[in-house]
């Protein structure tokens, strides 16, 4: 079985390798495989003196051979073999030339074939067809036309004209697959295009809505809109679809149209939900479901009425702090008769943050999520910074990171506002009790501004060392008055500002020791000398009270 | 450390006496704390105070260790600042007082020295 051709007898020799020659070059030049295939075959059964001649390809996936061409008195077209079964599935499950001589008595024969056709088979010879990527079929040819056996020199012969026929389905198949993925990458990026143009363009001037969408793959499951609306007013939309992939981005494309015409209408935020659940409940395949927050804004009164399906709390930012808006009410297109909670929220200069949970997703490099705390760290970091520039930033954060899952931002917040928001806003009772605390959420909100950990505690100290002059010289002694704390960044610039409704306190009065003269107390006001880069004291302006600004430039890498 | 409880516990070895300091000290307690020094530097012999564990001291904590230091210095006694921690000695050399004390790194250098 393994002679090379050399070894077969001088003139069915040359004879082969003319044959050989002339098929392989037929193969080869071929432009259209099938009807080659077809001709290659019908000359091989020729060639061998075969009755009949077959070839089955074999489907990967499902490993299953079908016979794709067929010469000779029964036609076979379209019979489906199990890999391993009869002659032809065990040529190809062992990779290995099959003769059979006595066809009625070899078990590998399955007779039902002959049974069926009334085709009285013999002898078989059968070759795989080998390529470097796998077997991917099989050529058969049965029955000598004189009647004789198929012997080794047959078999030997076959296993060589199967070679370049294997080659050319080969490449036709690799030509064939990567054809089919260019078109459908083709497609897909068209599919992503028209995604993108149905999100909003970003609006000229100072506009209160700013949204991202960053697509885990090429195309969403995630949306968000906003419009115009009669009264002058502006509706809002953000949206993820459960799952990922094709069938979620065709969903998503309804969805979205969906929420935009009964948003038009200007309904009340729970209304709107209620009637866009319906509408899904209605046509929503069985385990799809679709989580959706929708508000109107207005610009005159800066007054957002919002309500939740289902979407990840949204986070309103203002003066240092987070308040959570948990849904109100389950995702759209589960319960026909769900209905929805709505908030009316006084905006003001604060920034609502709407993200999809893709945002909370992202995974760092030792795959642990950002969560909702990472996302407000980051959120942090960016306070400082005008609404368009700190979703960038933001957005570059969250790319920094490995975004797995569709990821949609959308902003609200009335531009042009206060530029400095506070980085922290405390009021606490002058009592050396509450130092603690304060120091706690003082050290917090200036890690978020990432000053390392001895700026941060020379900075705390110098304010701790305030608040005690205040408790102990300003009110002379505990009270349950008030301090407050304002801790604002305007670029590098960090500005504490203290305030107290003591009596007006003479800065004059306030005479620094120096430093190294070793003796006790005294040492509050050098601290805050040699910690700050400048602090004034002044009457606050309403005339009640004091205010103390300090202030401290941080360098960039946040080191002094 | 910024959770360690506030706590200040003075023990007698021998002729020793060590105050052991825990936690943030700053105007809210500092006063238990300077007693707790001069207390410990009424009896006669060496006092140390420990400060490995403190994780926080504002103006008022060291005015408590400047006065204890005097005081010791007035009678001849040997007082020292025991495993002074980072944020301790921040504040130490911020008030240019880190070459003022005796600083020992533990209990056996201070007892020694």
């Amino acid at each position: 079985m393994n002679a090379s051709p050399l070894a077969l007898a001088g003139a069915e020799e040359r004879r082969a390798l003319g044959f050989l020659a002339d098929l392989s070059e037929s193969l080869a030049v071929s432009l259209d495989l099938r009807e080659t295939l077809d001709m290659a075959v019908t000359r091989i059964a020729a060639f061998m003196h075969a009755e009949a001649a077959s070839l089955f390809l074999l489907d990967a996936a499902s490993g299953v051979l079908e016979c794709r061409i067929c010469v000779g008195p029964v036609d076979i077209n379209g019979l489906k073999i199990a890999i391993g079964q009869g002659v032809v599935g065990r040529c190809v499950a062992e990779n290995a030339t099959q003769i059979v001589r006595e066809a009625r008595s070899d078990p590998r024969v399955n007779a039902n074939v002959d049974a069926e056709t009334g085709f009285a088979t013999r002898s078989i010879l059968c070759a795989p067809l080998a390529t470097a990527r796998g077997v991917i079929g099989a050529l058969e040819v049965i029955n000598r036309r004189d009647g004789g056996l198929f012997d080794e020199d047959d078999a030997e012969i076959l296993r060589l004209v199967a070679a370049p026929a294997a080659l050319a389905i080969s490449n036709a198949q690799l030509a064939y697959g990567l054809v089919e993925q260019q078109r459908i990458k083709r497609e897909m990026e068209l599919a992503r295009k028209i995604q993108k143009s149905m999100l909003p363009k970003r609006r000229r001037g100072a506009f209160p809505l700013l949204g991202v969408n960053l697509p885990a793959h090429e195309i969403s499951g995630d949306f968000y809109d906003f419009f115009d609306l009669p009264d002058g007013s502006l509706g809002f939309v953000i949206g993820d679809i459960s799952g990922k992939g094709l069938d979620a981005a065709f969903l998503m494309v309804r969805v979205a149209g969906l929420l935009r015409w009964v948003g038009k209408r200007a309904p009340a935020p729970a209304a709107w939900l209620a009637e866009v659940n319906a509408e899904l409940c209605k046509t929503l395949t069985e385990g799809r479901f679709v989580c959706a927050a929708v508000g109107i804004y207005d610009r005159v009164t800066r007054v957002v009425t919002f309500a939740s399906a289902g979407f990840p709390p949204a986070l309103l930012f203002g003066a240092g702090s987070f308040e959570e808006l948990l849904a109100d009410g389950p995702p759209l297109g589960i319960l026909a008769e769900a209905s929805y909670g709505e908030r009316r929220i006084a905006l003001g200069d604060r920034a609502l943050y709407l993200f999809s949970d893709g945002a909370t997703d992202v995974r760092d490099a030792q795959r642990k999520t950002l969560g909702s705390d990472g996302l407000r760290q980051i959120i942090l970091r960016h306070a400082t910074l005008a609404p368009e520039p700190r979703l960038r930033a933001l957005l570059g954060d969250l790319k920094r990171l490995h975004v797995v899952d569709d990821t949609t931002l959308l902003l609200l917040q009335e531009p042009g506002g206060k530029s400095a928001q506070p980085l922290l806003d405390l009021h606490f009772p002058a009592r050396a009790g509450e130092m603690r605390a304060v120091r706690a959420a003082l050290r917090t909100a200036l890690d978020a501004q990432e000053l390392g950990p001895e700026l941060r505690d020379r900075l705390v100290l110098a304010v701790d060392e305030a608040c005690t002059n205040i408790i102990r010289h300003a009110y002379c002694g505990e009270c349950d008055q008030r301090i407050s704390l304002q801790l604002v960044r305007e670029h590098d610039m960090l500005t504490f500002e203290l305030r107290d409704s003591a009596p007006r306190v003479d800065p004059a009065r306030l005479i620094a020791r120096d430093l190294g003269e070793c003796k006790p107390g005294g040492l509050g006001i050098p601290f805050i000398n040699a910690l700050m880069d400048e602090w004034k004291l002044e009457p606050a302006a309403d005339g009640r009270g004091n205010v103390l600004r300090m202030r401290k430039r941080i360098g960039t890498g946040g080191h002094e | 450390m910024n959770d360690v409880a506030n706590e200040c516990i003075s023990e007698k070895l021998d002729d020793y006496t060590l105050v052991r300091v825990r936690g943030e000290v700053d105007l809210s307690w500092s006063q238990q704390v300077r007693r707790a020094i001069l207390d410990a530097l009424g009896a006669t012999g060496k006092v140390g105070v420990e400060l490995s564990q403190v994780s926080y001291i504002d103006s008022s904590g060291i005015a408590a260790l400047v006065e204890g230091f005097q005081n010791a210095r007035g009678k001849g006694q040997q007082f020292g600042l025991i495993g002074a921690s980072k944020p301790v000695m921040a504040v130490l050399q911020l008030a240019r007082l880190d070459k003022v004390f005796p600083l020992f790194p533990d209990l056996d250098a201070a007892r020694a020295g």
